[in-house]
């Protein structure tokens, strides 16, 4: 970790009168997991949009990698590898051939069960992604964003609706993926998530970057302010319970 | 270069794939322009030889008359009916339709003059009102009869003479005809409502937006269509010739080279149709109607059912320049007059103005999501 990837600066985006990200600054490092967190409409899926090269970035800059990301959007969409928020496959078409559609539009010739072999479903390379869960298509569309090896992977809300299980199986794919040496940003309004997965967090309100910090150093100053919750802290929640009950395996 | 190509194969094949594994659109690719064919072709199959039903009444005893029965039960265009005896049971059967006509041949028919020295009669021809066409046509047949005897018994010049021939004698049957029209509908409906189903559909999925993620271009994500949606037109109208052939005898005059490249040409022009429609529509309730509109007046006035000269003349002027039309046309003249590709110029030129047109406005109008 060290070396910043992906410089934003002001960025911003107005849609009619409305203006959705109201000058955006931030610097994501290389092999960080960099969270942007936020209530819903915040600006979070928009800011990451502009940055995918998916939207024009009306004023502000954004560079990744050394490139420009209004200039050369078409050099960007080669190095990043993108999960957006709904994750939908055209149906009857098996993951293989999925992936190798995927990985042509990259000019890349892959081995699709390697990849599927990375996300855990290996078995289901001959199934069609209407007959996934909600994890193992979450894990699906992951796996369709690693087939051209990507420098920066962006995930929008990847665990939205997902049960305790395949949640925590997911922050453990995401921290493989970080480990194999790709730099991620990910959305989520999951706080306790963002504060197990995350280097560093951003939190959006109303368009704008209100803090950015790492987890730890963001509840630290919280404290020395001098806030404390108003019950003792237990040293377990119910989330715990669930998992003790139901165990960790998955179940799909 | 071949990088850029890499995404078009990938995608034709695995898109060809799909479609064999979906039961909906083998359907109305591959089943439902074979039922059109189907009817139509218990339609029109069986008329090579027009043939009349008709009963024959001789009421004279005269050897001419006898003569002529005979002469009329052997003709192949006529089909005489033994067992209707009397006018009243006649009446009857042309009622239910089972008989074109009645034919009688009144007291004193073909007995001679002796005048003249040769006989005389007339021929009575009783048909329903709601059988215009075959009484006429009966009519007509029966006078050639008569002017082929009467030019026997008293031989007289004819200065003027109408030579008639029709195409029918060389063994094209209406279906012949119908069947271009056919497979320009099965074209047609592969091209437009194929994309403006399913565009729409992926558009509100999200689906074609995260191929917008990836660095595919439009031209590559377009090309990828056409080339699996021209594999499939070809198969569809392989399948529609073979059943045409084999159930109907649909007559094959050109060549199928020909046949099949004016095939693709068309599905190329076609589908570009519904991807400008379906590219353009964000989502479906928008598309079928667009659909619709493009395809059902195509559909009536480019002659897929019924003939375009039927047509009023400005109506068929309008229809001219329909994209669906120089198609048909020219797999009718394919088809039915043998002629190659170099010989239907007008139409292929046609084709290709439509071909850029149409495509300039689909990559205009294009949205990822």
């Amino acid at each position: 970790m060290g070396k910043i990837i992906l410089r934003v600066k002001d960025l911003e985006k107005t849609y009619g009168n409305t203006k959705v990200v109201k000058g955006v600054t931030f610097d994501v490092k290389r092999g960080e997991i960099f969270g942007i967190l936020g209530p819903n409409g915040a600006g979070k899926t928009t800011t990451l949009e502009m940055i995918e090269t998916m939207r024009p970035i009306d004023s502000g800059t954004a560079e990744l990698a050394g490139i420009d990301v209004a200039k050369k959007p078409q050099k960007i969409k080669q190095i990043i590898g993108v999960q957006p928020q709904t994750a939908a496959f055209e149906e009857k078409t098996k993951l293989t051939e999925l992936l190798a559609f995927f990985a042509s539009t990259y000019g890349r010739k892959v081995d699709p069960l390697e990849i599927l072999e990375q996300v855990q479903l290996t078995e289901k390379a001959s199934s069609y992604p209407e007959s996934l869960s909600g994890g193992q298509r979450q894990r699906f569309s992951i796996a369709t964003a690693l087939v051209n090896q990507p420098e920066v992977l962006f995930l929008d809300e990847p665990t939205t609706g997902l049960d305790p299980q395949s949640r925590r199986n997911l922050w453990d794919l995401i921290r493989r993926i970080r480990d194999s040496g790709v730099t991620i940003i990910l959305t989520t309004h999951y706080m306790e998530e963002a504060q197990i997965l995350c280097d560093r967090v951003a939190i959006m309100d109303d368009g704008k970057i209100i803090a950015l910090d790492t987890p730890k150093k963001l509840i630290a100053d919280l404290l020395s302010r001098g806030f404390t919750k108003e019950q003792q802290v237990e040293q377990a929640d119910l989330e715990d319970v669930f998992i003790d009950l139901t165990g960790k395996e998955l179940r799909e | 270069m071949k990088k850029q190509l890499l995404p078009i194969f990938t995608f034709a094949k695995i898109d060809i794939r799909r479609l064999f594994r979906d039961k909906v659109g083998i359907f109305f690719v591959f089943v439902f322009p074979l039922i059109f064919l189907l009817v139509f072709g218990g339609l029109f199959g069986q008329d090579r030889d027009i043939s009349f039903n008709i009963a024959l009444l001789n009421q004279s005893e005269s050897e001419f008359a006898a003569e002529f029965e005979q002469q009329l039960i052997d003709n192949e265009i006529f089909t005489v009916n033994e067992d209707v005896t009397s006018l009243d049971i006649a009446q009857e059967d042309m009622n239910r339709g089972s008989l074109d006509a009645v034919v009688t041949l009144p007291e004193g028919f073909g007995e001679i003059d002796p005048e003249a020295g040769f006989p005389r009669g007339n021929v009575e021809i009783l048909y329903d009102r709601g059988n215009e066409q075959a009484g006429v046509t009966l009519g007509s047949i029966m006078e050639s009869i008569f002017a082929d005897i009467n030019a026997e018994l008293v031989p007289v010049e004819t200065p003027f003479s109408v030579a008639v021939e029709a195409t029918e004698i060389e063994g094209l049957t209406t279906l012949d005809y119908i069947f271009s029209g056919l497979l320009g509908f099965t074209i047609l409906s592969l091209g437009v409502f194929g994309p403006t189903t399913v565009f729409p559909r992926m558009k509100e999925k999200g689906i074609i937006r995260r191929y917008h993620t990836t660095p595919i271009k439009v031209w590559q994500y377009f090309a990828g269509n056409v080339l699996s949606n021209s594999f499939v037109g070809l198969l569809a109208v392989a399948v529609m010739f073979i059943v045409a052939v084999l159930l109907f005898n649909v007559n094959m005059r050109g060549d199928y080279l020909s046949l099949a490249i004016l095939t693709i040409f068309g599905t190329i022009v076609l589908f570009g149709v519904g991807l400008a429609a379906g590219g353009w529509a964000k989502n479906e309730m928008q598309a079928a109607p667009l659909a619709n509109l493009v395809a059902f007046p195509m559909m009536f006035l480019s002659g897929v059912f019924f003939p375009r000269f039927l047509m009023p003349e400005w109506l068929q002027t309008v229809s001219d320049f329909l994209p669906l039309t120089p198609l048909i046309d020219g797999l009718r003249l394919i088809i039915t007059e043998g002629r190659t590709l170099l010989e239907i110029g007008p139409e292929l030129a046609m084709l290709g103005g439509w071909m850029i047109i149409i495509y300039a406005i689909a990559f205009k109008v294009f949205r990822w999501e």
